[in-house]
């Protein structure tokens, strides 16, 4: 269920690299967990920001949580389609519900974060 | 006993008709209209155009509700103004009967004290009348305040007032000013369809509330598309064909079709012979009064805006009713210790007694208990589970500080806290008062509980914003 080609990060955001971009997302974890989402605060085009800090929210029928960002970085796109139909990152959390493309400096430190399988088991752990 | 009132608002009409019930012969001068700016150019119109707003937005999204409406749904602010004038007009017909059923005399012109037992009017009819009493009550209240900045001209730099007489929705609008009479604006302009830009030369919206309640409306307004600019002071507001600019620090510009100017209000102080009468006035320039709304003058009471303090309509008819019973040989005091303010934006906030930054300042320790209102049966029904409510009670004695709301009736829900903090409730006297189901004071239930860590529907360690 969880892509084999992404990494995940614990605060179950996952990114997806291609050169020094990277795309990051909600897993499908955490919009099964939120519930329907009505709102999302997205980061702002060409702002720094930190692996593991906060970069916007998310609003649901059920919770507002944070969205921790994965990486290193800065904000080079966001995606605009989720300010109006924020749906999306319930249907489709790997794909059209993407949230930003990051520009990042350091490649290695996607090495650091978890693989599917590893998500899998982590999230197993999270739900017991 | 006569009694003269000048200014018939909510403080000098609701004084007028207590005095009158205690025996006094009243006389009321008013220059415009019955109700002041409370019923004319203030609260009352502006909740009717919000009760509009309001339809708007759920007609909108009545498919989630289950409800197809065929065809487009459009506001239409003439018909939108005209219900608000008609709302208006209803309102001030019935202080006028109240007046006639309760022998009070109305002289609608202008009065200028001259003396600290007399008053000269002038009458629309362009004659003058002298008018002579024992005893005064002084309400004339406040207008908006004016930059140098930013002069009226109430087609293009507009004044609160002068928007509730626009025919055409602006396309565009910056309103300068995020306090209360800007917020409400704001979410009219917004709710028809204008593109809203608020500027705040503080760091937050709505300063004078809790600073958690003012960071959740701040996410709202962004969920609304209503541009906000806070630590933004306006250096001048100027008019270009076709709108207006205003300009910002660093030579940046906003322009847009109209701005409306909501910083603040003045009080109604000029012209009324204050000198004649040697009332005296604060350095701030509001009428001094003590608790009992005397002025330094005896026999002479101020009430209301016109006071400065709290400019609230409902405070001013409180004080209103302190000066008449005290002119009728009472001896009350007015006590500010519990004194609700709602704030009627989308969704509404409502606030009572002390925020929790005001605590921290004052060195007390406190508790602090929230619920949001989407872990409620009853938001999620009527499908508005925006919000929260925040109680702060004292850490040793257990009673309530303050109670802050930002949620749907939020206006209706602060009375209940209002009167435990004003009878000096603990939290445990909400928490263990059964409130119906489903309900949304529920929330207030569940917040109360939440001070000790016990709300039912509130999962344990959930954190919440």
């Amino acid at each position: 269920m969880n892509p084999d080609d992404l990494r995940y990060h614990k605060e179950h955001t996952w990114v997806r690299v291609s050169g020094r971009k990277a795309t990051i997302g909600i897993t499908d974890y955490a919009q099964d967990a939120l519930g329907d989402i009505v709102y999302i605060d997205l980061p702002e085009v060409d702002t720094d920001v930190d692996a593991n800090s906060e970069i916007g929210e998310i609003e649901s029928t059920k919770a507002t949580s944070s969205i921790i960002a994965p990486v290193h970085g800065r904000v080079h796109e966001v995606n605009d389609d989720l300010a109006e139909s924020p749906e999306v990152m319930n249907e489709d959390p790997y794909g059209k519900g993407w949230i930003a493309v990051i520009e990042i400096d350091d490649a290695s430190e996607i090495e650091d974060l978890m693989d599917a399988t590893e998500y899998s088991k982590y999230v197993e752990e999270e739900s017991k | 006993m006569k009694l003269a009132v000048l200014g018939a608002g909510p403080g000098g009409y609701v004084a007028a008709i207590r005095a009158a019930q205690l025996g006094a012969e009243v006389t009321v001068v008013e220059k415009s209209e019955v109700g002041g700016t409370c019923l004319n150019w203030g609260c009352i119109p502006t909740k009717t155009l919000i009760a509009s707003c309001e339809l708007l937005a759920a007609a909108r999204k009545s498919e989630s509700f289950g409800i197809d409406i065929r065809g487009e749904i459009l506001p239409n602010i003439s018909k939108m103004m005209e219900r608000k004038n008609r709302v208006v007009e209803t309102l001030v017909k019935g202080i006028r009967a109240l007046f006639k059923s309760r022998g009070i005399t109305i002289i609608e012109g202008e009065g200028t004290l001259t003396s600290p037992h007399e008053m000269s009017v002038a009458l629309r009819s362009g004659e003058t009348r002298n008018l002579l009493f024992d005893r005064l009550i002084i309400a004339t209240g406040s207008r908006p305040r004016e930059i140098a900045s930013a002069k009226f001209d109430a087609v293009s730099i507009i004044s609160s007032e002068d928007a509730l007489g626009l025919s055409v929705i602006p396309k565009s609008i910056v309103i300068i000013g995020a306090g209360i009479i800007g917020c409400e604006y704001a979410n009219i302009f917004g709710s028809v369809g204008s593109e809203v830009t608020l500027i705040e030369k503080l760091p937050r919206v709505l300063a004078t509330e809790d600073t958690e309640i003012s960071a959740l409306f701040e996410r709202e307004l962004k969920k609304r598309k209503i541009k906000l600019r806070t630590n933004t002071v306006v250096e001048k507001v100027g008019v270009r064909a076709g709108g207006i600019y205003v300009s910002l620090p660093g030579g940046e510009e906003v322009v847009a079709e109209k701005a409306l100017v909501a910083v603040g209000r003045d009080f109604n102080t000029n012209g009324i012979g204050l000198e004649a009468a040697g009332v005296a006035k604060a350095a701030s320039g509001e009428i001094k009064v003590n608790r009992a709304m005397e002025t330094n003058i005896p026999g002479i009471y101020a009430v209301g805006d016109v006071t400065g303090g709290m400019m609230l309509a409902h405070v001013a008819s409180r004080q209103g009713i302190i000066a008449a019973r005290n002119i009728m040989g009472k001896n009350d005091k007015i006590d500010y210790t519990s004194v609700p303010s709602a704030i009627f934006t989308s969704p509404e906030i409502a606030s009572v007694g002390l925020r929790e930054f005001e605590t921290a300042e004052k060195g007390i320790k406190v508790r602090v208990g929230h619920f949001p209102f989407r872990l409620l049966g009853k938001a999620h029904a009527i499908g508005e589970i925006e919000g929260i409510v925040k109680i702060i009670s004292d850490f040793k004695s257990d009673r309530i500080l303050g109670v802050h709301i930002m949620g749907p009736r939020a206006s209706d829900l602060i009375h209940e806290a209002t009167l435990a903090i004003r009878k000096g409730l603990k939290t445990k006297d909400i928490s263990e008062t059964i409130h119906a189901h489903p309900t949304l004071s529920e929330a207030l239930k569940e917040a109360a509980e939440d001070v000790h860590g016990e709300a039912i529907h509130l999962g344990a360690g959930e954190v919440l914003k």
